[in-house]
């Protein structure tokens, strides 16, 4: 994290810059179904980022050592264009994207009915058109969705939601210049029906008293942002254009 | 499975042309129904969302202070390049970029940079020290066929709407940047013995070889690429450059009636 410093992230009547309250997420939308040549796909806008998911498969496994016998694995890549950030990133693998795509996968992992689909992979394209802190979390929430629509049976969706701390206060969702002059952040990966965890990161400095806000503020979030998520695939299945 | 396919479609493919008609139902030039967004990225500097049938791409611009070359002190560079990465169909691979990627990129920044549309003194902020290298990234999401086209449109687009960045890099205050001409490119796949235009994805698989022609506001020719095995005649290039033509114009009413807006 940025650590402290001069620049003020709250304002004098209690509200962020950007006008929200504490634990207000910045702008949901999703839609499911967005691109035609994959088996399953979703689009995730919160705030200014944009994020896409394409899911292909169950297929076989390939190359044959990554096959697993008892169960399907599933090979997650995130992937931030080239355009979507201030500065232009080169194309190809960085150690960002491949430790995100690594525990994203697992979370992913420990929800998909992987046990249905031995010897087989789920392959799981997360691509981030446009960054405005906060892209890991709108790709957990897209990948779920893309599963969903691409008909792979599941425990639960994953809501990925973010808390963290700005000048000594624990916020929901921060954003940009919060992210990047912030004391902390906090993504999670919630399971909204039942309440488990599949994903968690942290950085920065909490004490267990603001971990705990942190998290209830993350719970909240993700029954918010899971409605919108199940809007999305009704949408999808009412239109009749499939 | 992977040859059979092929075969059975070039089958069918062969069938329909002697009925002169095409799988999704289309006349011979006939292309699919284009939506063209504009502007719809954070943190690009110029961009654009193509969907062409069952092909989406987006395309992004950004730009970046170089020292320019020795030979040319006072040009400024542009770089076009597109990435077919696994999102797109499940026929991708990851890794290094593909020929094929490459080929893509290419073929679309020669139609940009040999229409003149970016003059390259204009991208000069102090001679012999700094110039503006102006890159634009194509971002394929959904290949359902013809993304040539697709990756054309969404580049040139993008570019349009660019806003030199100059604030943000401490040289001076931001402006449009100067484009003059929308190059559009039209591409043609011999699909059943004859050349169609805009290829859907199952022409392309029961489909040869491909010709991608841009064209610049003239009517002049900018770029030409022919790709994958098989050959034509001369008669054939000047039947499909006639409707390229027709095709290329109507696309620059379509980026100039967004503009518009």
């Amino acid at each position: 994290m940025g650590g402290y410093g001069d620049i003020q992230l709250l304002r004098d009547d209690g509200l962020r810059l950007d006008g929200r309250k504490l634990d207000e997420s910045r702008p949901v939308t999703i839609q499911a179904g967005i691109l035609p040549a994959a088996d399953g796909s979703a689009m995730v806008t919160q705030g200014l980022n944009v994020a896409v998911a394409a899911v292909y498969g169950p297929m076989e496994a390939h190359p044959r050592k990554i096959q697993r016998q008892d169960r399907a694995v599933i090979d997650v890549r995130y992937n931030m264009a080239p355009f979507s950030t201030s500065d232009r990133i080169r194309p190809g693998f960085n150690r960002r994207s491949r430790e995100i795509s690594k525990v994203t996968a697992e979370a992913l992992e420990s929800v998909v009915l992987v046990e249905r689909f031995p010897r087989s992979k789920i392959r799981v394209e997360i691509e981030i058109l446009a960054a405005e802190a906060g892209t890991r979390c709108a790709g957990i929430t897209a990948a779920s969705v893309a599963l969903a629509d691409a008909g792979i049976p599941m425990r639960d969706m994953i809501v990925g939601v973010a808390s963290g701390k700005i000048e000594d206060t624990v916020v929901l969702d921060l954003d940009k210049a919060e992210d990047n002059y912030g004391q902390a952040d906090l993504p999670a990966g919630i399971l909204p029906n039942t309440g488990e965890i599949a994903f968690l990161q942290m950085d920065g400095d909490l004490s267990p008293e603001e971990f705990d806000l942190a998290m209830e503020y993350n719970f909240k979030a993700a029954r918010e942002i899971h409605e919108i998520m199940v809007e999305a695939l009704k949408a999808r299945y009412d239109g009749g254009d499939n | 499975m992977v040859e059979l396919v092929p075969k059975l479609l070039r089958q069918e493919m062969a069938r329909l042309a002697e009925q002169d008609a095409r799988i999704d139902g289309r006349s011979r030039f006939e292309g699919r129904e284009i939506t063209l967004e504009t502007n719809c990225l954070y943190n690009a500097e110029g961009s654009a969302k193509v969907t062409m049938g069952k092909t989406v791409v987006y395309a992004g611009v950004k730009f970046e202070i170089r020292t320019p070359w020795p030979d040319r002190p006072s040009e400024g560079s542009l770089m076009c390049g597109a990435e077919l990465r696994p999102v797109a169909h499940r026929k991708y691979e990851p890794g290094p970029p593909s020929p094929e990627s490459i080929e893509l990129g290419r073929v679309v920044d020669r139609g940009i940079r040999e229409s003149g549309c970016i003059d390259m003194n204009s991208l000069c902020i102090i001679p012999g020290e700094k110039v503006w290298g102006v890159m634009i990234d194509i971002h394929v999401l959904s290949d359902g066929g013809n993304i040539f086209d697709a990756c054309g449109l969404a580049a040139i687009a993008a570019l349009r709407t660019a806003v030199v960045p100059a604030e943000r890099f401490d040289v001076g205050e931001d402006y449009t940047l100067s484009v003059n001409g929308t190059p559009i490119m039209a591409s043609f796949t011999r699909v059943g013995g004859r050349y169609v235009y805009d290829p859907c994805e199952e022409e392309e698989l029961g489909g040869d070889e491909r010709i991608h022609i841009t064209i610049g506001d003239e009517g002049h020719v900018h770029s030409l690429q022919k790709g994958l095995r098989g050959v034509f005649t001369p008669q054939e290039f000047a039947e499909i450059f006639e409707v390229a033509q027709e095709k290329c114009a109507e696309l620059r009413k379509l980026v100039a009636k967004k503009e518009a807006k």
